[in-house]
């Protein structure tokens, strides 16, 4: 009997056999590489390194500085509240000049109807004419003419209420003396400027105390640290649903190093059972002592820390 | 302390009336720590060192049996002895602490086994905060050598109770219904053994079916309901003598027998027609007290610890529930109530031997699942689920629950434990299929010992 062979099935075991010792080979060389050991991190945020970073309102004033926002010549500063700008040209805008023509156009149409109002308005013109006294032509068209228009304000009066107000707030002397960047002075409404303190070098804060900022004074820092360094090796075992009435005091008396001063002293223990909240306090000492040296702590602050009083507690074991 | 205490508060109060920038400086109260996750306590426990040459086996297993009990118990970390650096030939020298520093032990046990004149085992041990360097506990105990197991188990009391503050339950015993045979003609037998599933003990042939066996207070007798040849009856077995009697002579069936925390009472279930109530009997006196009289099936009574109030299950509101009423009988509230499947019932309800929890079988959406609620039925914590959790019970200090699981089909059911957690579930060992576990309050506490 002819046995009949399959090549591609030669070929296919072939292969596979290649395959499988290739992967022996080169899986079995791997050497072992052991875990790196992660650093505990405390994530804080923006917030919190803003405030960290701010300076403090009631920090000494240390070395008093002048002001300095801009690098040019020392210029002498009058005014140094109002808010710092560059020099900008004013800009006109639309709705404020659009007003004073509309006047002038619509007196003239309505010129013949209100004989009256023009008596009513020539007591307020009286110390108009003294001025123009001097000029000798009362002939004079344009002055006739200029007259006209001046009288032909009032009419729009009785219309609106408003419009009779304005007069009134308009003292005469400034129509006199009409200059319009006088105008855009009174109608700028935006707060005072004043242009940048000048200096030879710049000296950015002079409004808080200190300009260090808080971080190398931040007690939550080591704080926070310290907490994460000893929660590291307590290991609490009680889990009842009474958990949380389980609180142990205890003191923590420091060496400027970072060790240990003497033993943990237990100040307070709380709980319903007594056994169990001496095994809170005596988890909380063995894990004070073994997870130190707190090398961590700011030296420069160790009046802070040379005493740590801490509180134990269970009420998240649950 | 208290003038320690003084002087801290004084200094706080000095530093806020002298100015904002010393109180800026001093800490704000108290640091806090509230672990938020569960890690094991790392213990080294070495081999008790032998009295003579032939006490070598005997000290090895006791070591072996503290080690598991402590490891399986999950709040214990045992350290491999492979990584031990210092070997302890003398318990009564203090060991050198930096070796067992090194290995982040926070606890060592040494301890010695040493035969008597008289025959008698004498075990010692101790116990050190290696961290601190002080003996937290030392101890030494007198036994015939074959309860060699006995003595490894209340060490490991001990130190469960020095390191935790809670009582340990490893020196205790679990009853249950060993299974054995094809699931068509399935054997059923009592069946007693330690705690750890070392020291099976048969208590019945096997001639007649047997259910939800029940430990007296003093782990002495054992209440059970037995298929005879009649109606199922409520049976006491003591452990010693091997005898057995029938609670009570009632016309109906009886099931679902539990011993009151005393152990004067036994109260059951008693079937009437188609519903079933409650029944207390005292043992002394043989009176029955009826407790509920309603037209449903009540039944699995459990008595509180102080034996004031009784949980039970009842299907008085159209699906099993499980409702708290007094000892003494009268009005019952419902407790158990499902937020997410309004279909799910609840059943087999026991109450912790400290009080704060009830634990019960839930059956809903399709699963069976073993939980813990307050006896308020406020805080339910589903333990665990699957196709069929049954039958659960409490550890003698509240902390384990143990109860069978069937995966189905061909198989049979099987002996499980997990922490009130819901963490470290573990198979007990068994010899065959076991079922319906009843574990017995610690024995050390009830005989003396």
């Amino acid at each position: 009997m002819k046995v009949k062979v399959d090549k591609t099935l030669v070929a296919s075991i072939a292969l596979h056999v290649l395959v499988l010792g290739w992967g022996l080979v080169t899986f079995s060389s791997r050497a072992f590489v052991p875990a790196e050991e992660s650093l505990p991190i405390d994530i804080i945020s923006t917030d919190q390194l803003a405030q960290m970073m701010s300076g403090q309102k009631t920090g000494d004033k240390k070395e008093p500085k002048p002001k300095v926002e801009k690098i040019a010549e020392a210029k002498p500063e009058e005014d140094a509240v109002g808010k710092v700008t560059e020099k900008k040209e004013l800009i006109k805008t639309n709705s404020t000049p659009e007003p004073p023509p509309k006047p002038v156009e619509k007196p003239v149409e309505k010129k013949p109807e209100p004989p009256k109002p023009v008596a009513e308005a020539k007591p307020k013109e009286e110390p108009k004419p003294p001025e123009k006294k001097p000029d000798p032509a009362k002939e004079d068209p344009i002055a006739e003419l200029q007259k006209k228009l001046e009288t032909k304000k009032p009419p729009p009066k009785p219309e609106q209420k408003v419009a009779a107000v304005q007069p009134q707030q308009q003292p005469k002397p400034k129509e006199r003396s009409f200059d319009p960047a006088q105008i855009q002075r009174d109608l700028d409404k935006r707060a005072a400027t004043r242009h940048e303190l000048a200096g030879s070098t710049l000296n950015a804060s002079a409004s808080l105390g200190s300009t260090i900022g808080t971080a190398a004074n931040n007690v939550a820092t080591w704080r926070g640290a310290f907490q994460g360094a000893v929660k590291r090796c307590f290991t609490p075992t009680y889990n009842g649903q009474d958990a949380d009435q389980y609180e142990a005091d205890i003191d923590i008396p420091m060496k400027i190093d970072g060790s240990l001063a003497s033993e943990p002293v237990v100040v307070a223990v709380r709980g319903p059972s007594r056994s169990i909240a001496q095994a809170v306090a005596e988890s909380a000492k063995r894990a004070i002592v073994q997870c130190q040296v707190y090398s961590f702590l700011p030296k420069q602050q160790y009046e802070s820390w040379k005493l740590i009083p801490m509180t134990f507690g269970l009420k998240d074991m649950l | 302390m208290n003038r320690r205490r003084f002087m801290t508060l004084t200094g706080s109060t000095l530093a806020m009336l002298g100015g904002g920038q010393a109180f800026a400086q001093q800490p704000q109260g108290r640091l806090r720590i509230d672990p938020t996750e569960f890690r094991p306590i790392p213990i080294a426990i070495t081999n008790f060192v032998p009295g003579s040459p032939a006490d070598g086996d005997v000290g090895n297993g006791v070591t072996q049996v503290i080690t598991n009990n402590l490891k399986r118990s999950g709040l214990f970390a045992p350290v491999d002895q492979a990584a031990f650096i210092e070997r302890i030939s003398n318990i009564d020298v203090a060991p050198q602490f930096e070796n067992w520093k090194t290995l982040n032990a926070q606890a060592l046990v040494t301890g010695r086994m040493t035969r008597q004149p008289d025959g008698r085992l004498k075990a010692e041990f101790r116990l050190w905060d290696v961290v601190t360097g002080q003996q937290l506990a030392g101890q030494q105990y007198f036994t015939s050598p074959e309860y060699w197991r006995r003595i490894a188990h209340i060490i490991s009391d001990q130190i469960y109770e020095k390191l935790t503050g809670e009582k340990g339950y490893f020196d205790s015993r679990v009853v249950f219904v060993d299974e054995s045979g094809p699931k068509e003609r399935r054997v059923k037998r009592l069946a007693m053994m330690d705690q750890d599933g070392a020291n099976v003990r048969y208590l019945t042939r096997g001639a007649d079916l047997v259910l939800t066996p029940r430990f007296s207070p003093n782990s002495q007798e054992i209440t059970y309901m037995e298929f005879g040849q009649g109606d199922p009856k409520v049976y006491l077995f003591n452990i010693e003598t091997g005898q057995r009697e029938i609670v009570g002579n009632f016309p109906g069936m009886t099931f679902a027998p539990r011993f009151s925390p005393d152990g004067q009472r036994v109260i059951m279930s008693l079937q009437q027609g188609g519903n079933s109530n409650l029944f207390v009997m005292d043992l002394r006196s043989r009176s029955t007290t009826r407790l509920t009289d309603t037209p449903a099936i009540d039944t699995s009574p459990s008595y509180s610890p102080d034996g004031t109030r009784i949980c039970f299950e009842s299907d008085r509101g159209g699906r099993s529930q499980i409702y708290v009423m007094a000892a003494g009988g009268g009005a019952a509230q419902r407790i158990s109530f499902s937020k997410d499947d309004t279909n799910a019932t609840y059943s087999t309800p026991v109450w912790s031997p400290r009080g704060d929890y009830i634990a019960f079988t839930r059956q809903g959406g399709g699963q069976f699942s073993i939980g813990v609620m307050k006896p308020d039925g406020s805080g339910e914590r589903l333990l665990t689920s699957g196709f069929h959790n049954e039958g659960p019970t409490f550890s003698p200090n509240g902390r384990v629950l143990m109860f069978f699981r069937d995966p189905g089909g061909s198989g049979g059911p099987s002996l499980f434990s997990v922490d009130i957690s819901g963490r470290n579930e573990l198979k007990v060992p068994t010899p065959g299929f076991a079922s319906d576990p009843a574990w017995s309050p610690l024995l050390s506490s009830t005989q003396g010992g």
